[in-house]
């Protein structure tokens, strides 16, 4: 999967999260979670779960320390796929 | 330092399913995962713990300036209903939850000693000119004259011209909430 791809599932799994609709719409890999979509922290564990569910993969609480920007969901993702 | 957190129940009710499988392990001790399934009412518990770690998060990261997300390793500890301690990597933040029907908030502090802290909920959209007029009334400077400054990782500091009125301050909102709370210089 391109880094593309990976981006456009992303947004779906961010989308019922942002608060940011300008944000969302500018979407890229410098996003950053809660500075330009405003989700809630409370938030990030749903994103945190819909990343394992959609890309079958788990991500373990070293992963989830970095889990604040698009940029760093794709890298996790990355490697978590090419490391099975 | 101070920091804050504040749940809106009945958002957290709709938008996150504390029952989903994974949500208390990824954020949550095993001891802290008992505590809450054995609670009387578990999704208050929830989100108890949850804000107790998310307000130490926000005490720490305005000292150390750096932002990461790990909630299960600040490790909550109730010492009464209202009161614990959370723990995170040798640190000890002390906090104070308090409870209404419709939200949760917290207040953590790093220290034990007696601090003047100015804290409020309110709406959302009116927090930041809440904290200037509370300024107001604490400085004596106008609220007009005060402004928001954030730090690199986007704490929030208010200064009058150049000057620091708040030595630390803590911004949170959720739903209908948006809750402030400040300590301010010691010349005030």
């Amino acid at each position: 999967m391109t880094k593309e791809e990976i981006i456009i599932k992303l947004s779906t799994i961010v989308k019922p999260y942002i608060q940011n609709e300008e944000g969302f719409k500018n979407i890229s890999e410098d996003t950053d979670f809660m500075n330009d979509l405003e989700i809630n922290s409370a938030n990030l564990v749903d994103i945190v779960l819909d990343v394992e569910d959609e890309f079958n993969i788990i991500i373990d609480n070293d992963s989830m320390d970095k889990m604040l920007t698009i940029k760093s969901v794709v890298e996790i993702i990355k490697e978590k796929q090419s490391s099975e | 330092m101070i920091g804050n957190d504040v749940v809106d129940l009945q958002l957290a009710e709709t938008q996150s399913n504390w029952q989903r499988k994974g949500f208390l392990e990824k954020q949550f001790s095993l001891k802290e995962q008992h505590n809450i399934l054995e609670a009387k009412n578990s999704f208050l518990r929830v989100w108890l713990f949850w804000s107790m770690k998310e307000a130490a998060y926000k005490c720490y990261t305005q000292q150390y300036e750096k932002r990461f997300f790990a909630p299960q390793k600040f490790v909550c500890k109730l010492i009464s209903e209202h009161e614990g301690i959370v723990c995170f990597e040798g640190n000890e933040f002390y906090t104070t939850t308090f409870f209404d029907r419709s939200y949760v908030y917290t207040i953590a502090t790093d220290t034990q000693k007696e601090t003047s802290v100015f804290s409020s909920i309110g709406s959302p959209k009116t927090i930041d000119l809440d904290i200037k007029i509370k300024l107001e009334e604490e400085t004596g400077i106008s609220y007009k004259e005060i402004i928001q400054r954030k730090t690199p990782i986007g704490a929030p500091l208010y200064f009058h011209k150049d000057k620091l009125l708040t030595n630390s301050c803590s911004i949170s909102h959720h739903g209908n909430y948006g809750a402030f709370a400040f300590m301010i210089e010691d010349e005030y």
